[in-house]
């Protein structure tokens, strides 16, 4: 199993950072997959994380100027490493104004993703810092637990709306009410919902849109064409959870939505340009 | 004693107390004629601090007529001064006050808009420890601007204890350190080395890795940079301490750490560190002249492996009693190997500020909760 890799853009290093500082707040630790023309940051719903899923894909030739890898086998040309995403973002915090950062799978105390980068002074010669990162690899009879999900058979699909917006909403909810309910419907109209013994508070918003497949349904042939616009589907989760997913949120994706199953899960997507982030919160009782 | 101080200056004074709040938790006061001193010594100590303002920095400077051959030292509980420098931004004069027969020290501070807010304190008499550091006899001598140390570490997060700082002729390096084995596998590694062309002063008599608590330093480090000055840093050896200081025309602050010792390479002689009164050499002289240290410098230019040694262990604890006897650190021409395991020296000050009274606090690491003895001896006044 070899892995080596250099980033020399700073921009690409900057939005490497910012991913993995993303990844960070969601998660304490994820799986870190590796291929000859991705990565994938992988969390599986376990009851563990509150049946939490999340799954991240990077292509790599957008941040990596080389990139060289090989696999635990020729059939197997992958490399599945378990990581904590804060020791990563803190070590590359620290190097982004680096010529170039160099990440290599390494064996120290245990194996290790070093991050070691040059970084320019005022005088002739360049400052080295070298993170040795501990990771622990993944046997390949576990992989099956970190493939990428399907699309949910879902019921509505819509866009969000903007997330500092609904950061700040579902902000002052937690104060009042531990469960949140996401509706939406095929119309443009999402709700954020809570509802207590002592108060209940309904956030309206419209004119979102909806993704064109929406309308042509999943994979499956999710909503069907005669689905009524106007028809909520709605999903009651923890709204700790909902408020991680958009703490950890720096930069505003160039399209944000969110699938409903009714009463089973809620399934976030957001896509950057070289990035994709997707979500999925299940429903609580 | 009766001092004024003016507008910035509360707020470097204000500084000064902070950066000794992450020491300890007392604070003395310690009014002399060449200058006011603030000190802080940890509860282990094994850190141990001391900001000295000269008379210049103040608007006005009076020592008291009580303070003519007596000196009163003042302590005070750091968590109740601290608070007091906290909000600086509307004061414009503060004056700081010691009354010895009421054993209080009234700071006032003067704001805008002709507000007077007025505190009194108590204080403990008491007799001010003073770390007698030789840093004239340290082989090895960095000095840097604050923002080059600042950047050294700002690649260890802030919860980071303890870090191993290491020399050769060749690169300075810093990386971190942890005791504990339990969690060794899932620990982050860092390090980080420069060229010594970066230091605008740099000094090595003695190939070294020295392990000290980084927290107690960065109160230190961030006084350094909000003032623009260079840092030197002053070592040895493992197991001696290790003196930071920086000072400009009206202030001097210095911070002494004491370092594990490195218990692993029993070879490291003592006898490189009696010898280090004879001219250390610079960078580019990398063969030691004395002979007595040709065997600590080895060949290879390679940067010294990590010790990561293991605390005090009582033997060598009782050595460094033994040891005691000897007055080290005050003759030079001396060929006696000096212990080497030492780390920090006190002394109750005496009036006539003596030179050099053999008094020996072992170095006791904060994490080693085995090693909470710590000896100290004082010598009496000559």
């Amino acid at each position: 199993m070899k892995f080596r890799g250099k980033i020399i853009d700073v921009a690409c290093l900057n939005h490497f950072t910012r991913v993995i500082t993303t990844i960070s707040k969601l998660t304490k630790m994820c799986v870190l997959r590796l291929t000859p023309l991705n990565l994938f940051f992988v969390l599986s719903g376990k009851v563990a994380n509150g049946g939490v899923s999340m799954w991240c894909e990077l292509s790599q030739e957008n941040f990596f100027d080389e990139f060289q890898m090989e696999g635990v086998s020729p059939e197997d040309n992958e490399i599945c490493l378990e990581v904590t995403p804060e020791n990563l973002s803190r070590a590359l915090k620290t190097v982004q104004n680096a010529r170039a950062v160099k990440l290599k799978l390494t064996s120290k105390h245990c194996p290790c993703l070093t991050i070691a980068a040059e970084l320019p002074t005022l005088s002739s010669a360049s400052r080295l810092v070298t993170h040795d990162v501990p990771v622990e690899v993944i046997p390949r009879r576990l992989w099956h637990e970190f493939k990428e999900p399907g699309m949910p058979d879902f019921d509505v699909s819509i866009y969000l709306p903007p997330l500092k917006t609904m950061k700040n909403v579902i902000d002052r909810m937690k104060n009042l009410s531990n469960f949140l309910v996401v509706e939406a419907n095929l119309s443009g109209q999402m709700n954020l919902k809570i509802d207590t013994d002592l108060v209940s508070v309904s956030t309206h918003f419209k004119d979102l849109g909806n993704p064109p497949w929406g309308a042509e349904g999943s994979q499956q042939g999710g909503p069907s064409p005669s689905r009524d616009p106007d028809a909520m589907a709605r999903t009651r989760v923890d709204i700790r959870k909902l408020q991680q997913f958009l703490v950890g949120q720096q930069v505003n994706p160039s399209k944000a939505m969110c699938n409903i199953v009714h009463e089973r899960v809620v399934h976030l997507i957001l896509l950057h340009e070289d990035v994709s982030l997707q979500y999925f919160i299940p429903a609580v009782a | 004693m009766n001092c004024v101080l003016e507008g910035n200056a509360v707020k470097a004074f204000g500084k000064a107390i902070h950066s000794l709040s992450r020491i300890g938790d007392e604070l003395c006061l310690d009014p002399m004629s060449k200058g006011l001193a603030l000190r802080s010594v940890n509860s282990a100590h094994s850190a141990y601090a001391c900001f000295l303002f000269s008379p210049m920095f103040f608007q006005k400077y009076n020592l008291g007529p009580e303070q003519g051959s007596e000196t009163v030292q003042c302590k005070l509980l750091m968590k109740s001064i601290l608070p007091l420098f906290r909000c600086l931004a509307t004061v414009e004069r503060c004056q700081i006050q010691i009354n010895t027969p009421n054993d209080r020290v009234k700071i006032q501070f003067f704001c805008r808009h002709g507000i007077t807010k007025t505190h009194d304190l108590c204080f403990e008499e008491s007799e001010a420890l003073q770390a007698a550091f030789a840093s004239h006899l340290c082989p090895n001598v960095l000095k840097a601007p604050a923002r080059v140390l600042g950047e050294m570490v700002m690649h260890f997060p802030v919860s980071q204890e303890e870090i191993t700082l290491s020399i050769t002729p060749l690169r300075v390096s810093l990386r971190n350190y942890f005791e504990g084995r339990n969690d060794h596998m899932k620990i982050m590694y860092t390090e980080m080395s420069l060229h010594p062309d970066e230091f605008d002063y740099f000094q090595i008599g003695v190939e070294s890795n020295i392990t000290f608590c980084l927290k107690e330093l960065r109160g230190l480090l961030s006084f350094a940079e909000s003032h623009c000055l260079p840092v030197s840093v002053h070592f040895g050896a493992a197991g001696k301490p290790v003196c930071f200081s920086v000072e400009d025309m009206i202030l001097e602050a210095t911070v002494v750490l004491s370092t594990l010792i490195d218990s692993e390479s029993p070879s490291q002689p003592a006898e490189t560190l009696t010898v280090a009164p004879r001219t250390p050499t610079r960078c580019a002289d990398v063969v030691p002249e004395s002979p007595g240290e040709a065997a600590t410098v080895p060949a290879g230019m390679e940067l010294v492996a990590s010790s990561q040694g293991s605390p005090i262990e009582d033997p060598a604890l009782l050595l460094l009693l033994h040891h005691l006897s000897e007055p080290h650190y005050q003759e030079r021409a001396n060929s006696t190997p000096a212990s080497s395991i030492c780390s920090l020296l006190f002394r109750a000050k005496s009036p006539e500020s003596g030179e050099g009274l053999p008094v020996l606090a072992c170095c006791s690491d904060e994490e080693e909760a085995e090693e909470e003895d710590v000896m100290m001896m004082r010598s009496p006044t000559l």
